[in-house]
């Protein structure tokens, strides 16, 4: 549970940095499962700590725009794909991101598991 | 066993994200959409957003500052005019980018490229209409001028200084909503901007209808239904201002049998109603400053983001504030340190249609000879298929816009090619350039002669107390009756003749009258030496005329209070006789409450009026009742103009058969609609019209709708459903140069920013801003400042 936490937090904190010079997708997709590899988290956490850190990653990346926005443009976006405010919309968001976050996090354990010698 | 199921989460990742980074249909690519950094979020513009920025560009001659002011209008203070436009050009990129791009885009019938086939019959219709020629040779006209040449060069340049700074992360939403890219700005688009214009204004093809009704109707009918003038009019001109002597004489008429096409067509496709536009000019003997009083609200379609962004421009001989269009250079209406000016549709016809008798599949008959077609080929590319390719055959008449393999209005298969004014070379991008420096009444009529196509209405007042109007464009001197219908394209007889030298075009100088006003209606009385038809209307200018025939002491107030008049001429003058109709005996009890509404009416169409709703509706009833026995499936475009029913009933003409029957009939019919909107709680009249100002693309949560506006196309205040005032202007010309105005929209076009529809609430309620016009002498403090250094400087 620790380490699930530790390891999300990490993800916010580089995908923060690096997102000022690579996409949310890549972030996304990269981060979860490079620290998954480099932290040898087993694959029942890993989907759990890639969704979780990707998920509160985009929220964070997306409220520092949202707030000082006054929500205008999310309420705009929320009508566009029929969501009844800007709140569903950003849920529907991050829960998109936390989902390939967390796939990147498996996929990363996957591979982990699969490449290494038993020691 | 381990790598196998190693695959798994590693294949699911990837499926996701490459449907996430696939458009399907008409979605765009959720992922990247919805990407927190580069997608929809970046849109996503801070409320307190500090605009100030220091900017250094390439191609910039020296500094510019730009200053903006609380309502995000920009004054540019440039240093030589090559600046002055590269800064606008930088500006309406920064703010408007995408709306000039699909705008332009649009007018030159490359829409299928961006929104895949459903656009192919729009842009085959751009391109048959020979858009694309028509801006080329306009092109070439605003080429040859070093002055307008300079304006494009140095305005295209700014915006592609401005493209070029662009990624995906910084693309306006739009653009990742419909997955395409901006592209290279050229001087070509902001040509093909002007002429879309011109199309919107001057682009109506009644003749063809009015062919076909020619033909149906016999003479004295169609002569008392479709005069070539209304009786009864306010022209534009007043009838002293009239110069009756022409340098040029008629042309001979030719015969009937030599003239004219027949053609026949059953279901015609209705088109747009008209737009309009109103603008008056008070001389300082009507006004309480003893000044002019110049104002003009032209009737566009009502869109966001916005037609017009507003800025002053500034530099050595120029000092001009106004709204432009994004898309081209200068400021299209507004006022200097000297003068004030504005445009309405003149409206009268410069599209003529011609019946081509093919020889061959590749000639025509012409002048007792064959000719060969020029043939034009336009490729459309369509995205997601293969490009698709119209030729396009142009005659001495110009394209031919309708023929078998792309039909005509009301299914029409015979070929038809059409003289269009929007073809022939004009420079209107040098008439601005001229206007905006204008100081006196000469260099105004130096400069707006010219403005060739669309012509306009061009309304003038200055600080010297001047008030003038010239229904400007170019005109052809025909004869009688020519182009009023569709010609016969075989003999020589029927082709445009000389142009009229534009300073014999209609005007008025300080008429005796004290005031001039125009809002579509006919140009000048028969005594106006030169023949002309058009497409007019009457009902705002008979209001402006009647209001402003009896005001002194004008205030700028009182000019905002006529702008937003929402008196109905039509229902003054039509309901007591639809009334006097409506006997107590023949009224149910469900139609006697309706009528009851009706009892006090003041004939305004205000927001709230629910009796305007029943005049509306039961109007509308009326209208097609009294004319569906005589003209079947016509649609009520072609029917007899409103203002000529308005006359015959008043007339008791017999064309209009059974006017009580009517009357009866078309009430009974109206209380179902009406009762539908009591259920709906949209009796008032503004939840019944549902006046809307859309985004572009016509998505709703980018949209305003419901707008609490009165008025209707017949009154002052125009404001229909989807058409309106698109610029409320007031200008006092005194020492200082005192000006409102007010526009349907706001000056950022991000749906994502605080400025998207700024100026939206005040537009509805009729207010206006005190417009903040920089002088050498005053100059308010900016909320922001832009400082633009050239590069490498």
């Amino acid at each position: 549970m620790k380490q699930t936490f530790i390891v999300s937090l990490i993800i916010i904190g580089l995908g923060a940095i690096f997102s000022l010079f690579m996409t949310g997708m890549w972030l996304a997709i990269v981060l979860p499962s490079t620290m998954m590899i480099a932290m040898q988290i087993p694959g029942k956490r890993a989907f759990g700590a890639g969704f979780l850190g990707v998920a509160f990653l985009w929220l964070v990346l997306i409220l520092i725009k949202d707030i000082p926005n006054h929500h205008i443009l999310s309420s705009r976006m929320a009508g566009l794909l029929g969501l009844p405010n800007s709140a569903m919309f950003i849920l529907v968001n991050v829960l998109l991101g936390g989902l390939i976050g967390g796939l990147s996090g498996w996929s990363g354990a996957v591979l982990n598991k699969a490449f290494r010698k038993p020691s | 066993m381990r790598k196998v199921i190693a695959i798994l989460p590693i294949l699911f990742t990837s499926l996701l994200v490459y449907f996430l980074g696939k458009p399907m249909g008409s979605l765009p690519a959720l992922g990247k959409l919805l990407d927190p950094v580069t997608g929809c979020w970046a849109s996503a513009e801070s409320v307190n957003k500090d605009f100030n920025n220091k900017l250094k560009l390439d191609g910039l001659k020296a500094g510019v500052t730009v200053s903006f002011d609380d309502r995000l209008v920009p004054h540019i203070k440039a240093g030589n005019d090559y600046d002055l436009y590269y800064t606008q050009g930088y500006l309406h990129a920064y703010f408007r980018l995408w709306q000039m791009d699909l705008q332009t885009r649009a007018a030159g019938g490359r829409v299928s490229e961006v929104l895949g086939d459903k656009a192919l019959k729009f842009d085959r219709t751009q391109r048959r209409k020979g858009m694309v020629y028509g801006a080329e040779q306009s092109l070439k006209a605003m080429e040859a001028d070093p002055r307008s040449k300079q304006m494009l060069d140095a305005y295209t340049a700014g915006i592609n200084a401005y493209i070029n700074t662009l990624d995906y992360k910084t693309y306006p939403l739009e653009y990742k909503l419909a997955s395409f890219e901006p592209e290279p700005w050229t001087n070509l688009k902001s040509a093909l901007l002007l002429k879309y214009m011109a199309d919107d204004l001057t682009g109506y093809t009644e003749d063809i209808a009015l062919t076909v009704l020619r033909d149906m109707l016999s003479p004295e009918e169609f002569a008392a239904l479709y005069p070539e003038r209304l009786n009864g009019v306010n022209p534009v001109i007043p009838h002293d201002s009239i110069k009756q002597t022409a340098s040029l004489s008629a042309p001979a008429i030719p015969a009937d049998s030599i003239a004219w096409a027949h053609l026949t067509a059953t279901d015609f496709e209705v088109e747009e109603e008209g737009k309009g536009s109103n603008n008056w000019v008070l001389g300082g003997s009507r006004t309480k400053s003893g000044k002019p009083i110049l104002c003009n609200d032209p009737h566009l379609g009502l869109n966001l983001p916005s037609l017009w962004y507003e800025v002053q421009m500034t530099a050595p001989g120029v000092n001009v504030y106004g709204v432009s269009l994004p898309g081209s250079p200068g400021v299209i209406i507004g006022f200097n340190d000297n003068i004030s000016w504005g445009f309405t549709n003149n409206y009268r016809d410069v599209k003529d249609f011609y019946a081509i008798q093919p020889a061959s599949a590749n000639s025509y008959k012409f002048a007792g000879k064959e000719l060969q077609y020029t043939n034009r080929i336009e490729k459309i590319s369509i995205k997601g298929k293969p490009d698709y390719f119209d030729t396009v055959k142009y005659t001495v008449h110009g394209p031919v816009m309708y023929e078998e393999t792309f039909h005509g209005p009301g299914g029409l298969k015979k070929p038809i090619a059409v003289t269009w004014m929007a073809h022939r070379p004009s420079n209107e991008v040098l008439a601005l350039y001229m206007l905006n420096r204008s100081a006196d009444y000469t260099e105004y009529t130096n400069a707006i002669h010219n403005f060739l196509c669309p012509a306009q209405n061009m309304i003038y007042a200055d600080r010297h107390g001047d008030i003038a109007l010239w229904g400007q464009g170019q005109f052809i001197n025909k004869w009688r009756g020519q182009g009023r219908y569709v010609m016969n394209g075989a003999d020589s007889a029927t082709l445009w003749g000389q142009n009229i030298p534009v300073a014999e075009n209609p005007h008025a100088h300080n008429p005796a009258q004290g005031y001039i006003a125009s809002a579509n209606q006919t140009v000048t009385d028969t005594t106006y030496p030169y023949w002309y038809n058009g497409y007019f209307y009457e009902f705002r200018a008979w209001r402006i005329n009647e209001v402003l025939r009896n005001t002194k002491n004008a205030t700028v107030e009182d000019m905002f209070a006529l702008q937003n008049d929402v008196y109905s001429v039509l229902a003054a003058n039509v309901l007591p006789v639809m009334l006097t109709h409506i006997t107590p005996n023949v009224v149910t009890d469900r139609e006697r409450n309706y009528l009851d509404l009706l009892g006090n009416w003041d004939y305004k169409l205000t927001a709230e009026s629910k009796a305007a709703t029943v005049f509306q509706v039961w109007w509308a009833n009326f209208y097609a009742t009294l004319w569906a026995k005589r003209f079947g499936k016509i649609p009520d475009q072609l029917k007899p103009s409103p203002e000529r029913t308005m006359q015959l009933l008043k007339e008791e003409s017999p064309y209009l058969g059974n006017v009580k029957d009517a009357a009866i009939a078309s009430l009974r019919n109206s209380i179902d609609s009406l009762e539908r909107l009591k259920k709906a709680d949209k009796l008032e009249w503004y939840k019944a019209k549902n006046t809307s100002v859309k985004h572009l693309t016509k998505l709703a949560p980018f949209s305003y709708t419901d707008l609490k506006i009165g008025g209707w196309g017949n009154t002052v205040n125009a404001a229909k459903t989807d058409h309106g005032p698109s610029w409320r202007m007031v200008v006092q010309l005194g020492d200082e140069v005192e000006a409102y105005g007010v526009y349907p929209g706001g000056q950022s076009g991000n749906v994502g920013s605080k400025y998207y529809a700024t100026f939206l609430d005040k537009w509805v309620k009729g207010e206006y801003y005190k417009l903040s016009f920089y002088t050498a002498t005053t100059k308010p403090a900016a909320t922001y400042t832009w400082t633009i250094n050239p590069k490498n400087k």
